[in-house]
């Protein structure tokens, strides 16, 4: 078994894009979920805003990608009002089950062929990340060097190399600094009146109401800022790959969030940050650890095929499912949550 | 008969002048072919018209010949179009072939032609009465696959408050497993009547021994996960977390076992179709759509008429009243998820074979399946059946102008109205929720 390998690829994963764009979507569904206890299903749709916003700045409107950034928070906003006007008068699972099913079906559109001008089906768009590569060239050019830090394992032969392409390094740096503003200002508007009033929504709806506040509006302005937060997520996505696949934010995508979310621990900045660090470095390091140990044989027990290739990857998802369960039932509050935030109940 | 359309490029009359200048008279000719059986004949009476630049020049009509001759001033690029509403009943031009564009480059000659080449009709229209028929057929079957598949959902909602994300997965259960006794086998169970000897069962068979197991999974979730949790206090949204955690455990179970591809039942995958005036359905497709029938009304009737039946609708409209009253009400419960559990086995059967078995048949139904409970009431067992029937019939019904890639897009609609206007739906009691 190749350890070096094993721990390097933990490593990028526990820093890399991916690390990036869920902390973004689960600081976001942060603001909803465990502040105000708004079970939004559909996070990944309010990626496909942002990813579409940027995409369509080349495949429709031909105009320069950073107008993209004001398009994908336009439709976000539109979609968040769509979803929450009909449902956050109502029971807390009403919202779950029209944002499930919105951001199954907003997948199936920007993917279908009678869109293709707008969105370009299933082949998704890939021209339009060029304005911001180029800045990342001309700040950290060239883009063909490979940047990281490199560490010898004193006593063993071991050199660890934690590298990644300039384009990448370019990426990682806005995205990170995204994922501090986030979180500084989610933590700050928590702390404010308006994020008490919030607390207060997800405790106690009624209460909240009689004092004379406006509980539709809070949670309809935290269904947003959830939402736009979201939005950067799915940019960033779209902005490291070059390109905008409709399956990338498909209903798995937002239920990993989530469980990234509560790994983490909900109502905590800290929790919606390192939660995906942490998930995508087991993630990698489960999905590694297995390839090496199957060695590209197919393992049976009897005669029933239990692990080739290809079912590494649902045997990862089958333990995220597993270990989302595991959280809930035992460990609600995550790394870093606090159990006492953690009474959330369905109105 | 599959349109050929080939522009043949001819040149027609004498050779070009060496001091052709650019401003010259040109001839363009068009003409029009039909191709029945290998023969060409012209089609006659047909408007043709010139265009330069998106600007029209001139049109006319094809003469016996088939044949329309225009007379342009000079080397340019002109667009040839036929007009497809001219052309004659039970003839027609590919899409997108009906326009043939002459390039500057291309006139060696002082004229030129285009050939057009049409063909007999494919797309026959169909009155929009049979094909209202026809799909309320499709419809109706549809609309009773979601209503069986969906009582689980409601009852459970009614009976516990919990909205199971996992129901979608007790779907595709039954699906797969019905794929296992009926084409993977299980040697094991060689020696029992019907079964061949690597153990592999006709469906009927392999559905009801499906069925009774999907009932049995339906009472091991129960037992095993949301029964103990909800006793310990769980909260209601925490259990909604859990089981969003089962369905993506239990998804991707499928896909390790099943991977991604679809597979059909190794029984009534091919049929052929039977007509019945405008309708045309598979003895498959016209059995499914009893035997769901039937089992809807079996169901609607036991929940009308039987002790248990009567005890559930108590449970689900007030569980400590009805405990109050002696009902056992973690009884009724166990039954809820079993009955569920078997219904939306049989549902998943139903949809596999109609459209073959995969590891996510369920997930693509689940949001039908909500918004069918959400229109009928969410809870309500009645609700269940009529509001998953209502919202099948609708999605089969929208796609005289949906394209079928967003075949389940219009439930969404009929769930946000529903929302809006009458968010306790058709069955449900109106109660103050916030």
């Amino acid at each position: 078994m190749n350890w070096i390998s094993i721990i390097e690829n933990t490593v990028k994963a526990f820093v890399g894009i991916n690390a990036v764009y869920f902390a973004l979507a689960a600081i976001g569904l942060n603001v909803q979920f465990g502040y105000a206890g708004l079970l939004n299903f559909g996070q990944a749709a309010f990626m496909a805003c942002g990813a579409y916003g940027l995409g369509m700045t080349s495949q429709y409107f031909q105009i320069n990608m950073w107008w993209g950034v004001l398009i994908g928070l336009g439709f976000s906003l539109v979609l968040a009002l769509l979803l929450g006007v009909p449902t956050l008068r109502l029971r807390a699972d009403y919202l779950a089950i029209v944002t499930i099913a919105a951001a199954e079906i907003i997948r199936l559109v920007v993917r279908s062929v009678r869109f293709n001008e707008y969105f370009n089906g299933s082949d998704g768009i890939n021209e339009f990340s060029g304005p911001f590569r180029e800045i990342g060239n001309d700040l950290i050019a060239p883009a063909a060097r490979n940047y990281g830090p490199s560490w010898t394992v004193p006593g063993i032969d071991w050199t660890i190399d934690v590298e990644f392409t300039g384009r990448q390094v370019w990426t990682l740096i806005i995205g990170w600094a995204l994922v501090l503003v986030c979180g500084a200002f989610v933590f700050l508007v928590m702390r404010s009146p308006w994020g008490r009033v919030l607390k207060g929504i997800r405790e106690d709806e009624n209460a909240v109401a009689s004092l004379g506040k406006n509980v539709f509006g809070y949670k309809m302005s935290s269904l947003i800022i959830g939402g736009m937060i979201g939005t950067f997520a799915g940019m960033m996505l779209a902005l490291d790959r070059g390109s905008v696949q409709p399956d990338n934010y498909s209903r798995d995508v937002t239920f990993f969030i989530l469980t990234a979310l509560v790994l983490g621990g909900l109502a905590s900045v800290t929790g919606s940050i390192v939660g995906p660090m942490v998930f995508w470095a087991v993630f990698q390091f489960t999905d590694v650890v297995l390839r090496e140990a199957i060695g590209g044989q197919a393992i049976s027990i009897g005669n029933i095929r239990v692990m080739d290739t290809t079912q590494i990857g649902p045997t990862n998802q089958i333990m995220i499912g597993m270990l989302l369960i595991l959280l809930m039932v035992y460990r609600p509050q995550g790394l870093f949550g606090n159990r006492k935030e953690m009474a959330i109940d369905a109105r | 008969m599959i349109f050929a359309l080939v522009a043949l490029v001819a040149i027609f009359g004498a050779p070009g002048t060496s001091h052709a200048q650019e401003d010259d008279e040109r001839t363009v000719r068009a003409r029009i072919n039909n191709r029945v059986a290998g023969e060409n004949e012209p089609v006659e009476g047909v408007t043709v018209t010139i265009s330069t630049g998106g600007e029209e020049l001139d049109s006319a009509e094809t003469d016996e010949n088939g044949q329309v001759e225009f007379t342009v001033q000079g080397r340019r690029d002109y667009t040839l179009t036929v007009d497809r509403d001219t052309l004659p009943d039970g003839i027609d031009i590919e899409e997108g072939e009906e326009t043939n564009t002459i390039t500057a480059a291309s006139f060696t000659s002082s004229s030129i032609s285009r050939t057009f080449v049409t063909g007999e009709s494919l797309v026959t229209e169909t009155p929009f009465i049979d094909e209202l028929a026809q799909r309320l057929v499709n419809g109706t079957r549809f609309g009773l696959l979601i209503a069986i598949s969906s009582v689980g959902l409601s009852l459970v909602f009614g009976t516990t408050r919990l909205t199971n994300f996992a129901h979608a997965e007790m779907v595709t259960f039954g699906g797969v497993v019905a794929f296992v006794f009926n084409v993977t086998g299980l040697s094991f169970l060689g020696w029992l009547p019907f079964a061949d000897e690597r153990g592999r069962f006709p469906l009927i068979a392999a559905g009801v021994i499906t069925v009774l197991l999907g009932g049995l999974f339906g009472l091991a979730l129960n037992g095993s996960i949301f029964g103990p949790l909800r006793r310990r206090g769980y909260s209601l949204v925490t259990l909604m977390v859990i089981s969003v955690g089962l369905s993506i455990a239990l998804k991707n179970l499928f896909l390790h076992r099943f991977l991604s591809r679809r597979r059909p039942y190794a029984d009534y995958a091919r049929q052929s179709a039977m007509e019945f005036g405008p309708i045309t359905i598979t003895a498959r497709d016209l059995i499914v759509t009893i035997i769901s029938f039937v089992v809807l009304v079996a169901v609607a009737l036991s929940l009308q008429r039987t002790r248990i039946g009567k005890a559930t609708r108590a449970v689900s409209d007030n569980i400590a009243l009805a405990s109050a009253t002696g009902i056992n009400s973690e009884q009724i419960i166990r039954i809820v998820w079993f009955a569920g559990g078997a219904l939306a086995a049989l549902g998943g059967i139903f949809n596999a074979v109609d459209e073959q078995v995969s590891f996510e048949m369920g997930a693509q139904l689940l949001f039908v399946m909500f918004a069918g409970i959400t229109l009928g009431g969410l809870g309500s067992a009645f609700g269940a059946l009529l509001g998953g029937f209502l919202v099948g019939m609708f999605v089969e019904l929208a796609t005289f102008v949906v394209p079928s890639e967003l075949k389940n897009a219009p439930a969404l609609v009929v769930l946000i109205l529903v929302l809006l206007v009458r968010p306790q739906g058709i069955l449900g009691r109106a109660e103050r929720v916030g």
